[in-house]
């Protein structure tokens, strides 16, 4: 599970200003297990992307590898 | 040389990226070198590219080669392999068309300038084009015989354009998309 975390932690490092800033983390609560996208206030756009089409792309790009009925959730950090 | 390694010191893996360089000579083919600025930038393009995706095939664990090159003016990354690579083409090649954008994202965040960057893997693009190709062949040529016009069923651009390519090749016919994207296609009319 740790792998799903691991990839999309990178897929999502490739493409934002400050990728040090990125953590992702595996949640699991009574709707099911969500990964946690955590990054840099200035790269939530970049994250999301227009009309929301990086999230979407992230959240296929991880359902074809393992994470399908895995939520994906980009949240804002308050650093 | 045109190797242009020099941009990786841009990217977020900082540490683990200089193995990553190391092994490229192994598992990459580097089709040509640039000949010109234009062409570097696109080599460039393919070389992000290659890390990128070499480092999300190491971390899922399947077995991959990357291969880079440069088509039309625009950077090529073909990645074939196991039976794994499935996964990341999906369903109509869904998630082969995300992973597309999210590596153009990773260039252009080192380039900094958008990328046009062709992403296929186990060669999915290719076999659809022929799949797509005859498609377009063969409506082109009923329609010539009926005299009546044919609606595909929605495409992405990339599909419809080879479409397109097809039906041009007939004479007697042709062919316009309708609809907007993500519903929009190809319908092929008598002339």
């Amino acid at each position: 599970m740790s792998m799903l975390a691991d990839a999309l932690e990178h897929l999502v490092r490739g493409i934002v200003d400050h990728p040090d800033d990125v953590r992702v983390q595996l949640v699991t609560n009574r709707r099911g297990r969500t990964l946690e996208v955590h990054v840099n206030p200035e790269d939530l756009g970049k994250v999301i992307g227009r009309g929301g089409r990086t999230a979407t792309a992230l959240r296929t790009v991880m359902s074809g590898v393992g994470g399908r009925g895995v939520r994906v959730d980009v949240v804002d950090t308050d650093r | 040389m045109s190797e242009t390694l020099t941009a990786r010191n841009d990217t977020p893996d900082g540490g683990s990226e200089e193995a990553v360089v190391g092994e490229a000579g192994e598992t990459r083919v580097r089709e040509r070198r640039a000949e010109t600025p234009a062409e570097e930038s696109l080599v460039q393009e393919g070389d992000v590219a290659g890390d990128y995706l070499e480092r999300l095939l190491d971390l899922v664990d399947y077995d991959g080669d990357i291969d880079l090159d440069v088509d039309g003016g625009r950077a090529v990354v073909s990645v074939d392999g196991g039976e794994d690579l499935e996964r990341l083409v999906g369903s109509r090649g869904a998630v082969l068309e995300a992973l597309q954008e999210l590596t153009r994202l990773a260039v252009q965040q080192v380039t900094g300038s958008r990328s046009r960057l062709m992403l296929d893997v186990a060669q999915w693009r290719a076999d659809r084009r022929n799949e797509l190709s005859e498609l377009g062949s063969s409506t082109a040529e009923q329609v010539h015989r009926s005299g009546e016009s044919m609606r595909l069923q929605p495409m992405t651009p990339f599909e419809r354009k080879i479409v397109h390519d097809a039906v041009a090749e007939v004479e007697g016919v042709h062919s316009e998309s309708e609809g907007e994207e993500p519903r929009r296609r190809v319908v092929v009319s008598a002339e």
